[in-house]
């Protein structure tokens, strides 16, 4: 049995659960009867694809190095903890 | 990370000494984390907050390829606008201007931050409205409705530039 199709325009959130595949059945069926909603929802999935798709980008070479010359590591504290320790 | 803080300053250099600036603040406060939160979404919070801090302080988020959204007069719009040719004096401005020269890039730099935040956060790092809420301090509701009128005004300028 199909769902019972809904009249109201689908909401801002219900577009994005669509353009993700998510939306229930019953919205679903909207979409293909509405038109508006439709253009709307097309727009919406291209827009987030290619959000999706943006270049990652890195650090320039020897990042993790600059940062951990700045960083401050607590000294080892605790006989059990000194090198010279029979621990 | 670095993509995030990059989009939001839109300059390498700067970006690398926020993200440098994040991992310290990181590592160094490390000891007040709370497991309760996300540890990737605590370093995120972290960074935009330095993003953000950074360009209301240097604000940044006036600057466009049009101009001041403050200019009345096409006098001060061309005085503020972005000069094309001024990112091309050094290799890495010329590395910026390819790397952030799409369409999509340019329409994110002309959002005010704490919608490009909301909309890099979402759409770009995958976290949830949820996390976002709690990243920047905000009610859902206020998420809800920056990404709802980020993700409009990107179609409009994306629209605007293909007419």
């Amino acid at each position: 049995m199909s769902p019972t199709p809904d009249p109201r325009h689908l909401t801002p959130d219900e577009i994005e659960l669509w353009a993700q595949g998510l939306l229930p059945a019953a919205r679903d069926v909207h979409i293909g009867e509405c038109a508006e909603c439709r253009v709307a929802a097309e727009r919406e999935r291209k827009l987030l694809r290619e959000l999706a798709q943006l270049t990652r980008f890195a650090p320039e070479f020897g990042f993790v190095e600059r940062v951990m010359a700045k960083v401050k590591i607590p000294a080892p504290s605790g006989p059990h903890l000194r090198p010279d320790s029979d621990a | 990370m670095f993509s995030l803080l990059y989009r939001m300053v839109r300059d390498r250099g700067l970006a690398e000494d926020l993200a440098q600036e994040t991992f310290i603040k990181v590592l160094n406060a490390i000891g007040s984390y709370n497991p309760q939160f996300k540890f990737s979404s605590w370093i995120f919070k972290i960074a935009n907050n330095a993003a953000i801090d950074h360009l209301r302080k240097r604000e940044l988020d006036t600057l466009s390829l049009d101009g001041s959204p403050h200019a009345t007069t096409p006098d001060e719009m061309s005085a503020t606008a972005l000069q094309l040719g001024d990112r091309r004096e050094t290799p890495l401005q010329e590395l910026e201007a390819r790397e952030l020269g799409g369409a999509i890039d340019h329409a994110i730099a002309r959002l005010r931050p704490e919608y490009r935040a909301c909309i890099l956060l979402r759409h770009v790092e995958g976290h949830s409205y949820e996390e976002i809420a709690r990243m920047l301090d905000l009610p859902l509701g206020t998420v809800k409705t920056y990404i709802h009128r980020a993700r409009n005004e990107l179609r409009g300028y994306l629209e605007d530039r293909k007419a």
